[in-house]
């Protein structure tokens, strides 16, 4: 058999009958460009997320929090437990090895954050004089508090970007007394942008104010809701997440029926979140595409087997001039591969354009996972064939008598 | 070439049987030229498709080149057909909107032959069509249009050219143009198997075959065969 001239002819027939192709098209085109849009956008976010949450969790970092946190997809629902304080963590510095740097994390409620006639409701944040190495956040005008401002409690603040813009409308922030409630503040920086953590915070709108100056002025409490741990290798963080255990249990005296009153986030349970997340994203969105791919299928079994009827007359001919089942076989399934194949390069195309304009209307980076042009051209032609299958085994079974008559 | 003995067709269930062919034997030689006459209904068009391997006797042997083809597979036969048989049928079966070099090259796509397309132009030459192979079929007449299909059967240089009822369609002056064609080709050494009712087509072939109610009642050779070269220019003769 000539396969180049069996093509051609398929592509020849395809021409012929617009109305029929269109629809077989226009099936898998909606389908591969649900497909490739939903997948796309998933992965992006994917990235967008894996990168967030990179920045405030590296793979060296232990995060310990007070109370029983309940890892939720990715959300944290605490109990207010009120035990963890600044002396546990740093009987933790004393006694376990291989942690290079800290910080304590406290925060108020929304409190008022003044300047002269405007106000803005903010949760206010404490911490340490380290939280700019540990948190990889510098300021980008003014500076960090220090040590000392950390241990006498000073009234300064380091504020975000959107608070600096929408309380000083441009002017320069640093030196200016603002007030957070009733207690006067200097603002001593303005914090590097951050944009909005995988949570929904809005990291621009932070303050953040020495942890003695937020317990003993703000919120006057003894506890702190927990810390960040920096390790000097990677690889130890289990290890030493089982080390801190041993400390925190000790010295909150629990025996051993009791649970911990404390938690102990690692890399691998925030690789967990972050898993689970995804899965929604690159999984259960693209499956609802599939679905409309699975109808785009369908529209082709129906409409080539209407073809295969339509077609007797040119069928029994082919079989009386020679051709064998396998070849008309093969004549449909290319024609169905054909139209699928040209329907999946359309909606590809379509994904990807809306894609990018979804992408850039959300902020995300944009970006073409590998796997989109994979499938875009992959499944339909596996769609095609399998849904040309039948309709080709029809007419590969047609009697050429029956026909030619 | 083509032996057939003791051929029958039934068709129907038991109780309602119509016997299409009754015992029918006819040996053909190559090179020759035969019709195959009979009314509408007398078996002729079973013969037609058992002749050309299109379907098969109930009971009976096929003998093609000395070798028995009713219990070859349907893919084996239509291996045969594309080789050895050239088919002419009434109502052309062409392929629509298509071109005529495209229609004569349909044989050879199933066939293993290379440079089909130059054999298509030739095929076309044989049939005085050289000039309208990028036509589409729809934009030739009735005649031209057959021998497009004759064109289509020559193609792949079958043993065999089995026409039925090939100027059914047409006017008489087209039909004695294609039967002029089938008379050329049959001196250039083809065996011609021509179905047709019509007595005056017959006088044409060398060897009249008659079927009446699926039975051979006649089988001769003709003495003189009409030649459709000199009717032909006798009739352009009375037309002048």
């Amino acid at each position: 058999m000539n396969k180049i001239k069996i093509i051609e002819s398929s592509f020849r027939i395809l021409r012929r009958n617009k109305l029929n192709t269109f629809f077989m098209i226009l099936g898998i085109v909606i389908g591969i460009a649900a497909l490739s849009l939903t997948f796309s956008l998933g992965k992006s976010a994917e990235k967008q997320l894996t990168r967030k949450v990179k920045n405030l969790f590296n793979p060296n970092n232990i995060l310990v929090t007070s109370g029983r946190v309940e890892l939720e997809s990715g959300r944290s629902s605490e109990s207010s437990m009120t035990n963890l304080e600044i002396e546990d963590i740093e009987a933790i510095m004393n006694e376990v090895r291989g942690i290079t740097m800290y910080d304590v994390i406290q925060a108020t409620p929304e409190r008022d954050v003044i300047f002269s006639n405007k106000n803005i409701p903010t949760a206010i944040n404490g911490g340490m004089a380290e939280g700019e190495m540990v948190w990889r956040r510098s300021v980008i005008s003014g500076e960090y508090f220090s040590k000392a401002e950390e241990k006498s409690s000073a009234r300064v603040a380091l504020i975000g970007t959107k608070i600096a813009k929408k309380l000083f409308e441009g002017s320069n922030p640093v030196g200016s007394q603002i007030r957070i409630g009733t207690v006067p503040f200097t603002v001593k920086g303005v914090l590097e942008e951050r944009g909005i953590d995988p949570h929904g915070t809005d990291l621009d709108m932070n303050v953040i104010v020495p942890i003695t100056t937020l317990m003993n002025r703000l919120m006057n409490v003894n506890y702190i809701a927990g810390a960040k741990f920096e390790l000097e290798d990677a690889s130890m963080t289990e290890e030493i997440a089982g080390k801190i255990t041993s400390v925190l249990r000790e010295r909150h005296s629990l025996n051993n029926n009791e649970t911990n009153d404390f938690s102990i986030v690692t890399p691998v349970v925030v690789k967990e979140i972050i898993g689970k997340m995804n899965r929604v994203f690159t999984l259960f969105l693209p499956l609802i595409s599939g679905i409309a791919l699975l109808v785009g299928g369908v529209v082709i079994v129906v409409i080539m087997l209407m073809s295969v009827s339509r077609r007797v007359s040119e069928i029994g001919l082919r079989k009386a001039l020679g051709a064998r089942s396998q070849e008309i076989m093969f004549q449909f399934l290319i024609e169905a591969a054909v139209v699928s194949l040209f329907g999946g390069i359309i909606g590809l195309a379509i994904g990807l354009v809306g894609a990018g304009v979804f992408m850039s209307s959300m902020g995300l980076t944009f970006f073409i996972p590998w796997e989109t042009i994979l499938f875009g051209v992959l499944f339909p032609i596996i769609i095609g064939v399998l849904a040309g299958i039948i309709p080709a085994r029809k007419a590969a079974k047609q009697d050429p008598i029956e026909a030619l008559s | 070439m083509i032996q057939l003995k003791n051929i029958s067709k039934i068709y129907g269930k038991d109780g309602q049987q119509v016997k299409a062919l009754d015992n029918a034997n006819i040996s053909i030689a190559k090179g020759e030229f035969v019709a195959i006459v009979g009314a509408s209904g007398s078996g002729k068009s079973t013969m037609m498709n058992i002749l050309g391997m299109l379907d098969r006797p109930t009971s009976g042997e096929y003998y093609l080149e000395n070798k028995e083809i009713s219990t070859l597979t349907d893919d084996e036969l239509a291996k045969i057909r594309n080789k050895k048989i050239g088919f002419v049928f009434q109502k052309f079966h062409l392929l629509p909107k298509t071109t005529a070099i495209e229609n004569v090259e349909l044989p050879l796509i199933y066939s293993d032959r290379k440079d089909i397309r130059k054999l298509a132009v030739d095929a076309l030459a044989k049939v005085g069509l050289s000039n309208r192979g990028k036509h589409r079929t729809n934009e030739l007449s009735g005649g031209q249009q057959q021998r497009v299909a004759i064109a289509r059967a020559l193609v792949n240089e079958p043993e065999v050219i089995l026409g039925d009822e090939p100027t059914g369609n047409l006017d008489s002056k087209s039909g004695l143009e294609v039967v002029g064609v089938f008379q050329e080709l049959n001196r250039s050494g083809k065996t011609i198997i021509l179905i047709t009712h019509s007595g005056e087509v017959a006088e044409h072939a060398n060897r009249i075959i008659r079927i009446h109610d699926g039975k051979i009642t006649e089988d001769y050779k003709v003495e003189k065969p009409l030649d459709a070269r000199t009717e032909l220019a006798e009739l352009k003769k009375a037309i002048n």
